[in-house]
């Protein structure tokens, strides 16, 4: 019964969250020059297969995608003790879930050949090796110096200082990592119009309506940890936990969309020079220096 | 039974399930693409075990590894292969497991009569990739057209030539070798005397003491296997290094190296005069030529 409540819950606040980053995230987007994700879904649109589709996998893509965040919203924290399941290693596993997303955009992509559609898998897997590794550096900043994996202690290690305030680098890294796992701008390549739109291009009605709550979902989720890892999660003033959390998370995406919107695209190529030669080192100075924080007792003890 | 424990036993089976049907499903699907997803599949049904088992971190750590390092391993598969899709192939006589787990593929007898429409959408497949030559294809679906044109049965034939990774002759030896080994295992399992049940409740920091053993009592393969890592990235570097012939143009340069060059006195004719014109006169006495090539029309 109380399994059945939690899970009831999650999935509310997924759905609401959702629906709020559908609405929001196009507004914030005005100016840009590409839309990626973000466009209208052409539900209706009549869309052009090739003869063979692999239909199991074009079918296979948005239901595995959209998997992916309904286990990745588990570890979100609301509240005090408000959490549909604390678990141990929390950050490790939404990581390792939101991984579903890329596998679901591969399998939707490859499995409607269509030439633009397949080329979303070759791009999306160039992006996942883009960001992995800087993402996960930009974690373990906050997993240092909380000494836990679980959400929820990181959100308690906060109660001081949010982290932000301690270490801004794995911040801004945070932000540019996250906007490559969210497919935004200015690293929308699966999902640029030169592919014709990525899977959007070759997917209408319930496919397309999947595709669309998977990503907004990302987005939500991405801009969600974000909060938790670096702007104390639920902590705040007078207002009652879930309230806070929610304006964090849209706080931080309304930042990393509209600073995201600034740049120029960059192509899979560049995300991973920006990637290895950028990211990386930073990422790792980033977890020298909060090392040393630490060793000079600086944050939660 | 409790309900945990009904639907512990549910979880196993499901799991089980898919760990098992991925790896048949790997090795008979038509399809280059559905094979890597299938294996991937039956990885991730073996991580769900390890989660059953309450060895959380592990099974996680393997989900993760498998999802990146399958999808990077199908790109490279899709790059050197003739038929990722398998639309060709999937066109074939085909067992009836080979039949159920290449399901979607292709529409199977309508394709006998269409049998380059394979091909068609195979192009569409294969131009994303890239690496392959079209015409080629072209070829390669109109034997294939013709295949299914002239004969039912495709069991007798020999399609050596056309490089069918999924058709070896060597698939019945090598299902043999997989029922000895799993009878082996199971009898294993079954002839076994007693299995040790421990009463230890698991670690909810799990990660906390992995960690610490690979800082401690594991320090030294940890710590090599990050030296062997260090050395393939070295490697991977050293091989893609821009070498002494980084772009096409110096390719062209090194292989027509060896031929000697033309000799300077052909690039500008001279008419009449006995004298090879300086490098900085030589654009002139060209213009000079063009001139008289004009006199003498």
């Amino acid at each position: 019964m109380d399994l059945a409540l939690r899970a009831l819950g999650a999935m509310g606040a997924l759905a609401v969250a959702t629906v709020l980053t559908w609405l929001l995230e196009p507004r914030l987007l005005s100016s840009a020059a590409e839309k990626g994700v973000a466009a209208p879904v052409g539900v209706r649109d009549e869309k052009h297969l090739a003869q063979n589709p692999d239909t199991w996998m074009y079918s296979a893509g948005p239901i595995l995608a959209v998997l992916g965040v309904v286990f990745a919203v588990v570890v979100i924290p609301w509240g005090d003790r408000l959490v549909p399941r604390d678990l141990g290693i929390g950050v490790f596993y939404f990581i390792v879930v939101l991984d579903f997303v890329v596998l679901g955009l591969s399998l939707g992509g490859w499995g409607a050949n269509v030439r633009d559609s397949v080329d979303v898998y070759y791009r999306g897997v160039a992006q996942l090796v883009a960001y992995v590794v800087p993402l996960g550096l930009a974690y373990i900043g906050a997993i240092m110096m909380a000494g836990s994996l679980s959400t929820q202690r990181i959100v308690e290690a906060q109660a001081g200082m949010w982290f932000v305030v301690l270490q801004p680098i794995g911040f801004v890294l945070y932000l540019v990592t996250g906007l490559m796992q969210a497919y935004r701008p200015p690293f929308l390549e699966p999902f640029s119009a030169f592919i014709g739109g990525g899977v959007f291009g070759s997917s209408s009605g319930g496919r397309a309506i999947g595709w669309r709550i998977a990503m907004s979902a990302t987005l939500f989720l991405v801009a969600a940890m974000g909060a938790v890892l670096y702007l104390g999660g639920w902590r705040g003033p007078v207002l009652p936990g879930p309230v806070w959390m929610l304006i964090k998370t849209y706080g931080l995406m309304m930042l990393m969309v509209w600073g995201g919107a600034r740049f120029r695209l960059l192509t899979a190529g560049r995300m991973l020079e920006l990637s290895w030669k950028i990211l990386t080192p930073v990422g790792l100075a980033n977890v020298l220096v909060v090392g040393a924080l630490i060793l000079l007792g600086v944050g939660p003890t | 039974m409790s309900v945990g424990a009904v639907a512990e036993w549910a979880a196993f089976v499901i799991l089980a399930f898919i760990a098992v049907a991925g790896a048949l499903g790997m090795a008979t699907t038509m399809s280059m693409f559905r094979s890597g997803i299938f294996l991937m599949g039956s990885f991730i049904g073996v991580a769900g075990l390890f989660i059953l088992l309450s060895a959380d971190l592990l099974g996680l750590l393997q989900i993760m590894m498998y999802i990146g390092g399958m999808l990077v391993m199908i790109l490279f598969m899709v790059l050197f292969s003739h038929d990722p899709g398998g639309s060709m192939m999937a066109g074939m006589e085909m067992s009836l497991v080979e039949r159920l787990f290449s399901l979607g593929l292709s529409s199977g007898t309508a394709e006998m009569e269409h049998g380059d429409t394979g091909a068609t959408g195979d192009m569409e497949a294969m131009g994303g990739a890239g690496g392959m030559a079209h015409e080629d294809m072209g070829d390669m679906g109109g034997m294939d057209g013709m295949d299914h044109g002239a004969a039912g049965d495709m069991a007798g034939m020999d399609h050596g030539d056309m490089d069918m990774s999924m058709t070896t002759p060597m698939k019945r030896y090598a299902a043999g070798l997989a029922v000895v080994v799993g009878a082996g295992l199971v009898a294993l399992l079954v002839l076994r005397p007693a299995w040790p049940i421990s009463s230890v409740t698991p670690d909810p920091e799990s990660a906390r003491v992995v960690g610490g053993l690979l800082m401690s009592k594991y320090m030294m393969a940890f710590e090599s296997a990050g030296l062997l890592i260090l050395v393939g990235i070295f490697g991977a570097v050293f091989l893609a290094r821009p070498g002494r012939y980084p772009d096409q143009d110096a390719r062209d340069e090194y292989v027509t190296a060896d031929e000697p060059p033309p000799p300077i006195e052909e690039d500008a004719p001279p008419r009449g005069e006995g004298k090879k014109p300086a490098p900085a006169a030589r654009s002139l006495s060209v213009l000079e030529a063009h001139v008289d090539e004009g006199d003498g029309d």
